[in-house]
C-alpha cells in the first residue's frame, strides 16, 4: 500500500518549548508569523495582558490580531476585556466583529460592563452590546435589555434588544416589550418585533 | 399534554416554541428547520423533553442554553445523523481526488508525503475510508507517499479504531467490491478491516482545543475535522480553529461537516468552492491575513 506511518508528534516533542520573555519580544517581531506564535502562547496568561493590549493596539495584519484577542479571551479577566471593550467602536468591521466575538465567549464577565456599553453615545455600540447579553443567563438578560429598551430612543437599538430578547427572554419582558412598542408606534417594525416576541416568549409554560 | 399543533403523544409545545427553538438550532450550528418539518422537530423536542424531565419547553429551553448535562450535543445528535459509517458524506471525498490533492501534489516534491488527518476519527471509520477512497479513486495513489493519521481524545475509541471490527451497519454506504477488497468477516455481523489498511493509519490522541496537544501535530496538507465544532461553545470554537490553522501548511484544505462554516467561526481560513463541496483553506505563505 502506498501509506507511510509515523509518529506526527515525535519532532515537537523534543522541542523546548519558548520562554515568557521571548514571547513578549516576539509580539514586538517585524515577522507576522511570529507575532501570531507568541499570541497563541500567551493565550490566558494574566501577566501578558499589558503586553498583549499594546500589541493588539499596533497590530494591522487581521489573523494576528484575532489571535491577540483570542489570547486575551482567554484570561477573560476586568483587565482583558477593558482592553477589548473599544474596539467595539472601531472604524473596521472586522475588528468590531473579531472583539464582540471575543467578548461574546465571556458571558458571565462581560455583565458587570452591559449598563456601560447600553449608555454609550453611539448607537452601533449599543446595537453591538446587546449581542453580549445573547450569552447571558436568561432573567439576568431579560433584566439588562428590559433596562436598555425601557428608555432607549433609537428604534434600531431597541429593535436589536427585542431580537436577542426573543431568544433568551422570559415573560418578565413583556411589560418593558409592550411600553417600547407604544413608544415606537410609529415605527412599525418594533410593534411588530415586539408582538412576535411576547408571542414566543409568554406562552411558554404548559 | 398534546395541543392542536403538535402529534398524537408530544408534549405542549406552541408553534411560536418550534420556532424559537429553530432559530437556536440555526444560530448554534447553522442547520436550518422550518414550520414544514414540524412532526420531525415535534418528535425530537419531545424525547429530549422527556429525557431530561422537562415539563415545559421554557424549563427544556433553559435547560439547553445553559447547556446543563451538554443538552445542546444531545439535541444536536437527534437532529442529526449521528452514526458514523464508511464514506460518510463521500462527496468531500470526492472532492478531494477530483480537486484537492491535484493542488496539493503541485507543490510537492514527489518525495514530500501528502498528509491527512482525520480529527475526530472516533472509532476509525473516517481515516479507513480516507484510505479506502484514495485507493479507490485516486489514480495517482502509487505514485507518493501518503500519511494518514487518526485523532481523537477518546483513547477507548482509538483502541477500537485500532483493531478495526465493525458491525455490518458501518458498511452500508460501500459497494459490495469494496467490502471485499478490505474487509473480512469474523462473525455473522461483525466485519474486520484488512491488516494492510490497519498498518496504513497511525491513530494518536489528540484534543482539539489543547494548543500545547495540537503542537504535535504540524504540516498536514488536509484536515477532516467533520461535525465537532458544532458541539463547542464560541470560545473553544475559536480556539479549536486557531489550532487547526497552525496545524495546516500554509495553502492546506480543511473539510468541516455539513452543517458547519469556518466562515461563522473564524475568518483565517479562505472559503473554496469545488463541484462537490465547499472546503477552506489556510493561505498561501505571503498572503495578507
Amino acid at each position: 500500500m502506498p501509506f507511510v506511518k509515523r509518529n506526527p508528534g515525535a519532532a515537537a516533542a523534543d522541542k523546548k518549548p519558548d520562554s515568557l520573555a521571548s514571547h513578549f519580544t516576539d509580539l514586538g517581531s517585524p515577522d507576522e508569523e511570529g507575532r501570531w506564535r507568541a499570541a497563541r502562547a500567551l493565550g490566558g496568561k494574566v501577566e501578558a495582558v499589558s503586553a498583549l493590549a499594546g500589541a493588539l493596539a499596533r497590530e494591522r495584519v487581521p489573523r494576528v490580531r484575532e489571535a491577540i484577542m483570542t489570547a486575551l479571551m482567554r484570561v477573560g479577566d476586568d483587565a482583558s476585556i477593558l482592553t477589548l471593550l473599544p474596539y467595539l467602536c472601531s472604524q473596521d468591521a472586522g475588528e468590531r466583529g473579531a472583539a464582540i466575538e471575543a467578548l461574546q465567549a465571556l458571558p458571565e464577565a462581560i455583565a458587570p460592563f452591559l449598563p456601560k456599553l447600553f449608555a454609550d453615545s453611539d448607537s452601533d455600540v449599543r446595537i453591538l452590546a446587546t449581542e453580549l447579553a445573547r450569552n447571558l443567563p436568561a432573567e439576568e438578560a431579560t433584566r439588562v435589555l428590559c433596562a436598555l429598551i425601557q428608555n432607549e430612543q433609537h428604534a434600531n437599538v431597541c429593535a436589536a434588544a427585542i431580537e436577542v430578547l426573543a431568544e433568551v427572554g422570559t415573560d418578565d419582558a413583556v411589560p418593558a416589550l409592550q411600553a417600547c412598542a407604544e413608544r415606537f408606534a410609529g415605527t412599525a417594525f418594533v410593534p411588530f418585533a415586539v408582538s412576535i416576541t411576547i408571542a414566543r416568549i409568554s406562552k411558554t409554560e404548559s | 399534554m398534546a395541543d392542536s399543533e403538535s402529534p398524537p403523544g408530544a408534549v405542549h409545545v406552541t408553534q411560536d416554541d418550534v420556532r424559537r427553538l429553530c432559530e437556536f438550532i440555526y444560530r448554534r450550528t447553522g442547520m436550518s428547520f422550518n414550520d414544514n418539518k414540524r412532526y420531525y422537530i415535534d418528535r425530537r423536542l419531545s424525547e429530549r423533553m422527556a429525557a431530561t424531565g422537562a415539563g415545559s419547553f421554557r424549563s427544556y429551553f433553559a435547560t439547553l442554553r445553559s447547556d446543563a448535562n451538554h443538552e445542546i450535543e444531545h439535541l444536536v445528535n437527534a437532529f442529526t445523523v449521528n452514526e458514523t459509517y464508511f464514506y460518510r458524506e463521500d462527496h468531500q471525498l470526492r472532492c478531494m481526488t477530483s480537486d484537492l490533492l491535484g493542488r496539493i501534489v503541485q507543490g510537492k516534491k514527489r518525495e514530500d508525503p501528502i498528509r491527512i488527518w482525520s480529527i475526530p476519527c472516533s472509532t476509525g471509520e473516517e481515516p479507513y475510508s480516507i484510505a479506502m477512497w484514495l485507493m479507490e479513486n485516486w489514480p495517482e495513489v502509487d505514485s507518493h507517499n501518503i500519511e494518514i493519521v487518526g485523532s481523537d481524545i477518546d483513547t477507548r475509541a482509538l483502541n477500537l479504531a485500532g483493531a478495526g471490527i465493525y458491525g455490518s451497519r458501518a458498511l452500508m454506504r460501500l459497494p459490495r467490491d469494496v467490502i471485499d477488497r478490505y474487509f473480512a468477516r469474523i462473525e455473522a455481523d461483525q466485519v474486520q478491516i484488512d491488516a494492510g489498511l490497519r498498518d496504513s493509519v497511525q491513530f494518536t490522541r489528540a484534543n482539539l482545543i489543547d494548543a500545547s496537544d495540537m503542537a504535535r501535530y504540524r504540516g498536514f496538507d488536509i484536515v477532516f475535522c467533520r461535525n465537532v465544532l458544532i458541539y463547542f461553545d464560541d470560545a473553544s470554537r475559536r480556539i479549536a480553529a486557531e489550532n487547526l490553522y497552525d496545524c495546516l501548511r500554509p495553502g492546506g484544505y480543511i473539510c468541516l461537516g455539513h452543517s458547519e462554516t469556518m466562515s461563522r467561526i473564524s475568518p483565517l481560513f479562505g472559503v473554496c468552492r469545488f463541484a462537490d463541496a465547499i472546503v477552506y483553506q489556510k493561505p498561501e505563505a505571503g498572503h495578507v491575513g
